[in-house]
């Protein structure tokens, strides 16, 4: 290989002549064996997105199994497919209760596990998720403020408990994203740090009114679920509009899944490469403020879910984020679904709040997280 | 001919502070220029205003005769390109997928690569030599294979003009070369080159023209043989001449020539 400073003055018309590009360097293969590694993790997108979509039919009919009353999967199944008809109580049962229950639950995962993997890209950073960054302790904190004085009220169809918890989300994403900003690029230490302390003032907050209810009573229940983080069985109407909206974020959010590539440089390198920053990371703000909004109206207050799920997604399919929105939406649905499951039947016949057993689960995982990423996403 | 590539009376500063005085200069198409000068004079704030990511704060700079206020985000993206000196990429993104972003500026909301990006990719990465590191992840390249890459991805942007943030820095000799080499080819393509140099030893025989950058001299450009002068570096550098072995050498062999 023979390296020379060219001795004269290059005068650069394009006829001198110059090196060949290829003579520059050839990179030793046997140097770097871990890569063909890295390669066989990573599956194929279509098959992965296939195996998903069956995983989780699988996981919703086994949920609709499992409960105090036992209805077999081949029970269900053969009243799907119209050869024996199910009973008045097993009709009941599966499609008032259990059906609704776990479309919930599913839509709920969906929209964490997307928000999270939004927040996680605008942040550059894998330790962001609603629940961490506070995004839904101020989606409750609207929630609850909605529910105590404005419960009659309604916008365009939306209660206004809804669009508070949107508002809460909002605005939360919004000073947290401010204060762990720092020349272009987010700490990890202040995002955490602020995300925690705005998160907890926010939940002693809705604590707060709890206290008031004390006295009257009526939505206690409701709130102390909401906190808890349970996923209830919701009304036919709650559970249309929420996944409307799921699916409207998530058509909203696909054109600004590249964008998210692009931010992955830093917000000045977007800048150059002609991104409009600004308007990119408004869009992805408003919608995943939106998603936690949806997540949080169902689900109340569930930790974790937007952490594990798109980080796990990241290991199997690369950081791309056009693929990993599909797949992290139906990761997420079909991970709580499960959880969910696991908290109705687990000490059956009481209920464990789902965020409860989120906590159990999320908590281990974000520590080990926070011990790896120490090394590699050190920014 | 309007030159590509012209800074006129511009001024910038971080908040108070004041990085670029009244800089005024021109940059021909096709030239391979060096920006010189000492340790914060300045250089990355100028490569930055060339490349629409600072607005001067007084006068203007202007790309072949235009204002780059009044062109599109867009469109100075396919015209000019900035290697940066140091690119921190989250997440376990791969060499391709990072030298993809560079076809940002040729996308729409809704459409995505199509064959002529690939094309463009390809392209990128062939010269730099980094077609057999685009399946690596970005993070665990070495030095010199993250700084083919980083030009990679300026390079996906099909840029007329192409900045360069410290190229050299951090690289050992040899693969200073290869991308002093690198660059000389680049420009035998079309590309114009501005690329800023700290290592002074490198421009003679190597750069068309030089920018010299310094808070002790106004904004100076001319060849390198006008511009490498003694007495000139001296004052720009705040450097004792008999204390450096380039000055020494430069002056001995100026006062041989005079004799």
């Amino acid at each position: 290989m023979a390296i020379e400073v060219i001795p004269e003055p290059p005068r650069m018309e394009p006829s001198s002549p110059l090196p060949e590009p290829a003579s520059i360097s050839a990179p030793d293969p046997k140097r770097h064996p871990h890569v063909e590694q890295i390669e066989r993790v990573k599956i194929s997108f279509t098959a992965l997105v296939v195996l998903l979509v069956l995983a989780f039919i699988l996981v919703v009919l086994f949920s609709l199994a499992t409960g105090a009353v036992r209805i077999s999967p081949a029970t269900i199944l053969s009243a799907l497919f119209g050869h024996t008809p199910l009973t008045a109580t097993q009709k009941i049962i599966l499609m008032q209760i259990r059906l609704p229950r776990i479309l919930a639950s599913g839509i709920v995962g969906a929209a964490l596990a997307i928000s999270g993997l939004m927040f996680q890209g605008l942040f550059r950073n894998p330790m962001a998720d609603p629940y961490v960054i506070g995004a839904s302790g101020g989606a409750v904190l609207g929630a609850c403020i909605g529910i105590f004085f404005f419960s009659q009220l309604s916008l365009l169809g939306f209660s206004a408990t809804a669009l508070l918890a949107f508002a809460g989300s909002i605005v939360t994403m919004t000073i947290v994203y401010a204060l762990a900003r720092t020349n272009g690029g987010t700490n990890v230490i202040t995002l955490l740090l602020a995300g925690f302390a705005v998160s907890t003032m926010l939940s002693y907050s809705s604590s707060i009114f709890e206290l008031f209810d004390a006295s009257n009573g009526s939505n206690n229940a409701v709130l102390l679920a909401w906190l808890r983080g349970a996923i209830g069985v919701p009304q036919a109407m709650q559970l249309g509009v929420a996944g409307a909206v799921l699916l409207l974020s998530c058509s909203c959010a696909t054109p600004l899944m590249r964008q998210l590539n692009t931010l992955a440089l830093g917000d000045e390198y977007a800048h150059q490469l002609g991104l409009r920053v600004e308007v990119t990371r408004v869009g992805i703000i408003l919608i995943g403020s939106l998603l936690t909004a949806i997540a949080v109206s169902l689900g109340g207050l569930i930790s974790f879910a937007g952490l594990i799920v798109p980080h796990i997604a990241r290991l199997l399919l690369g950081p791309d984020h056009v693929r990993l929105l599909p797949v992290t939406a139906l990761s997420g649905a079909i991970f709580l679904v499960v959880a969910d499951t696991l908290a109705r039947s687990i000490l059956s016949p009481t209920e464990i709040p789902v965020g409860i057993l989120m906590a159990f689960i999320g908590g281990p995982f974000f520590l080990y997280l926070l011990r790896k990423t120490k090394r590699s996403y050190a920014l | 001919m309007i030159p590509l590539l012209q800074f006129r009376n511009v001024s910038f500063g971080y908040g108070s502070r004041e990085v670029v005085r009244n800089a005024s200069f021109d940059l021909h198409a096709g030239s391979c220029a060096a920006l010189i000068g000492p340790n914060g004079a300045g250089k990355t704030t100028m490569l930055r205003l060339a490349a629409g990511s600072l607005r001067s704060r007084t006068g203007e700079v202007l790309l072949s005769g235009t204002p780059l206020s009044a062109i599109p985000l867009k469109t100075t993206a396919r015209t000019v390109a900035l290697v940066p000196q140091q690119l921190e990429v989250p997440f376990q993104f791969t060499v391709r997928q990072v030298v993809e972003q560079g076809r940002t500026p040729y996308l729409s909301v809704l459409r995505g690569l199509q064959r002529d990006d690939r094309i463009a990719i390809d392209r990128a990465l062939d010269l730099t030599d980094a077609t057999n590191l685009q399946h690596r992840v970005f993070n665990e390249l070495s030095g010199g294979e993250r700084q083919r890459v980083k030009i990679a991805l300026g390079l996906a942007q099909q840029p007329t003009l192409l900045l360069l943030d410290e190229p050299t820095q951090s690289l050992d000799i040899g693969r200073q070369l290869e991308l002093i080499d690198l660059l000389h080819f680049l420009n035998s393509e079309g590309i114009t080159i501005l690329a800023s140099i700290h290592d002074l030893q490198l421009i003679d025989g190597n750069f068309s023209s030089v920018v010299l950058l310094s808070p002790h001299t106004s904004l100076s450009t001319g060849t390198p043989g006008d511009m490498l002068n003694p007495s000139l570096l001296e004052k720009a550098f705040d450097c004792p001449p008999r204390r450096h072995p380039m000055l020494i050498q430069r002056t001995q062999r100026d006062s041989r020539r005079a004799v």
